[in-house]
């Protein structure tokens, strides 16, 4: 690599990796990608004002798992897709050798492609949850005020009124609920830089799309596979070396799933959170490392 | 090119072995901080079907659970109570650490689905008692299984306080279960409650703990709650508590003013 970087005449470039980055999410977003953005939002506006029949408390975690049910389905679904039309698409369209006849060494390229998908997630999930948070104040005031107007009618005591408002106001908008979507950030990050690095030997966009959808289905299930291959006794070797080279070779995904905590009204411990932010960025890394190691010499 | 192939590979694989103790420290203190769940029950795929399951496996598990729920809520309508009863429990197996599920399952037993057994047309009269017990005692048990789930959660707890109090009638269960829940902070009123229950009883013991704790009761809060008053008078009779330790007379700011020993009471009202 530092051959490489010699023979182009420079050195690392951030704001090449930026460049190539926001032309990727250009590149995105004249794929009508913003399309499917624009439903899911709709959805999750739609899902403030669905179940008015069911209590106050659990009208508001209907919100939150509608809403976080598409924030997951949008970060996923473009993790994958656009990941995978990446490279393709520059290898059909030529930009690809239009861009490393120039002086790009491939690391940056592959960095720009990866920065650019997060960017585009990150923005689309910014947007949602500012939306969802505006959808779900508002839900809150509206059910807190009709439920203690309710209660107040039967008489009901201060005690009684204190706990029915802490519990409404528990499923309201706070720190927990960032860091339900900061979670889903980190798990399409994880399944990006995946994408990538499977794109990198993938011989179809079909490939990449299937093998990244099957990596991340076996990822949600990772934690039974490492457990049965650390705690089980094998009969036979075959199933040894199976679940360990599946528990090797797959992300534990389940790692980034707070979002049940958090739909729950739970507080989310912050060291907690703090491991699971380590754990994605080394995920990003270490499958970054290897898609490069495989891009670097691939023939184009 | 296949050397640097063998060379991705090698990485793959290396970093494969490096993250797995990393990721069985990261869940086992994700888990302890209650931020993961347990993995999910793989008996749930019958009741789920393929398409729940893999959602559910698929890191959409809250998702899933909240379909159960207005299935549940469906059947509520429908009054399907034995539909109601398997549709929350599916929904809470699949968030057991969501306790508003284990309540809400518990309520529509012990209460909804108890008092429509035993004021429905369609039931054998003879029958309507035996259901309508059964019930409460479904109730129960989910709320018990809850708490397995989450140990000491309060809103469980004061769940099954109110069950046992007013559906089962059984004050010796619910004032046992009410002071339990008075122990954590900001919940000592609930030791007002475990007293009524305990005065509901024919046991000496319990009427001298819910003086007890109705005497705490009276020199800790600020209001002097009438049914307070009237639960330390009541116990005064039935214990022949010296005259010196009488309370006041509900009400009574003039008049006789029993007097009262320093130990229980300010010297002034």
């Amino acid at each position: 690599m530092e051959t490489e970087l010699k023979k182009i005449g420079g050195g690392f470039s951030v704001s090449r990796v930026w460049t190539m980055a926001a032309a990727t999410v250009t590149q995105l977003v004249r794929m009508r990608i913003l399309v499917f953005l624009v439903v899911l939002s709709a959805i999750v506006v739609a899902a403030g004002f669905m179940f008015p029949v069911f209590s106050a408390e659990q009208q508001l975690k209907m919100l939150k798992y509608v809403s976080f049910g598409a924030l997951q389905f949008f970060s996923l679904v473009l993790a994958i897709v656009a990941t995978a039309l990446l490279l393709p698409k520059d290898i059909e369209d030529r930009t690809l050798y239009t861009i490393l006849s120039k002086p790009v060494p491939r690391v940056e390229y592959l960095l720009g492609k990866f920065f650019g998908v997060m960017l585009l997630i990150g923005g689309g999930l910014l947007l949602m949850d500012v939306l969802l948070c505006a959808v779900l104040h508002l839900r809150q005031s509206l059910v807190l005020a009709q439920e203690l107007a309710f209660l107040k009618q039967g008489h009901a005591t201060a005690e009684e009124l204190a706990v029915e408002a802490a519990r409404i106001e528990a499923q309201g908008v706070g720190w927990s609920l960032q860091i339900g979507v900061l979670a889903v950030f980190l798990k399409a990050g994880v399944v990006t830089a995946l994408a990538l690095m499977i794109s990198c030997f993938a011989s179809s966009t079909l490939f990449t799309v299937i093998t990244t959808f099957c990596v991340c289905i076996i990822g949600q299930g990772q934690e039974l596979i490492r457990e049965f291959f650390f705690h089980r006794t094998f009969d036979a070797a075959g199933e040894k070396i199976a679940s360990g080279l599946f528990a090797v070779l797959v992300p534990d995904l389940r790692l980034f799933d707070v979002i049940d905590q958090v739909v729950a009204g739970d507080e989310v411990a912050g060291g907690a959170a703090l491991f699971m932010t380590g754990a994605g960025l080394l995920y990003m890394a270490g499958y970054l490392v290897v898609a490069h190691l495989l891009f670097v010499e691939k023939e184009l | 090119m296949r050397s640097r192939r063998v060379q991705a590979l090698v990485v793959l694989l290396l970093f494969g072995v490096v993250k797995l103790p990393i990721e069985q420290v990261v869940s086992a203190k994700m888990k302890e901080a209650r931020m993961l769940q347990g993995s999910l029950d793989l008996g749930l795929w019958e009741n789920l079907g393929q398409m729940g399951f893999a959602a559910s496996l698929g890191g959409l598990r809250a998702l899933v659970a909240g379909v159960t729920y207005m299935q549940a809520y469906v059947a509520f309508e429908d009054i399907e109570w034995a539909k109601v009863d398997s549709l929350f429990q599916l929904t809470s197996r699949l968030q057991p650490n969501d306790v508003s599920y284990w309540d809400e399952a518990a309520w529509h037993m012990a209460y909804n689905a108890a008092s429509n057994y035993l004021h429905s047309d369609r039931v054998e009269p003879i029958m309507r008692g035996k259901l309508y017990h059964s019930h409460i005692e479904r109730g129960i048990r989910i709320l018990e299984d809850g708490l397995r789930y989450n140990p000491d959660n309060v809103r469980l707890l004061s769940r099954l306080g109110d069950i046992y109090s007013k559906r089962k009638l059984d004050p010796v269960k619910a004032g046992e279960t009410y002071e339990k829940v008075s122990t954590f902070e900001g919940l000592e009123r609930y030791g007002r409650f475990a007293a009524y229950e305990y005065l509901k009883t024919t046991d000496r013991e319990l009427w001298k703990r819910s003086y007890e704790l109705l005497m705490a009761s009276y020199k800790r809060d600020g209001k002097k709650f009438p049914s307070v008053i009237d639960g330390i008078k009541e116990l005064e009779k039935r214990l022949g508590i010296p005259f010196m330790q009488w309370i006041p007379e509900k009400g009574s700011g003039r008049g006789v003013v029993a007097p009262v020993q320093p130990m229980d009471l300010p010297a002034t009202r």
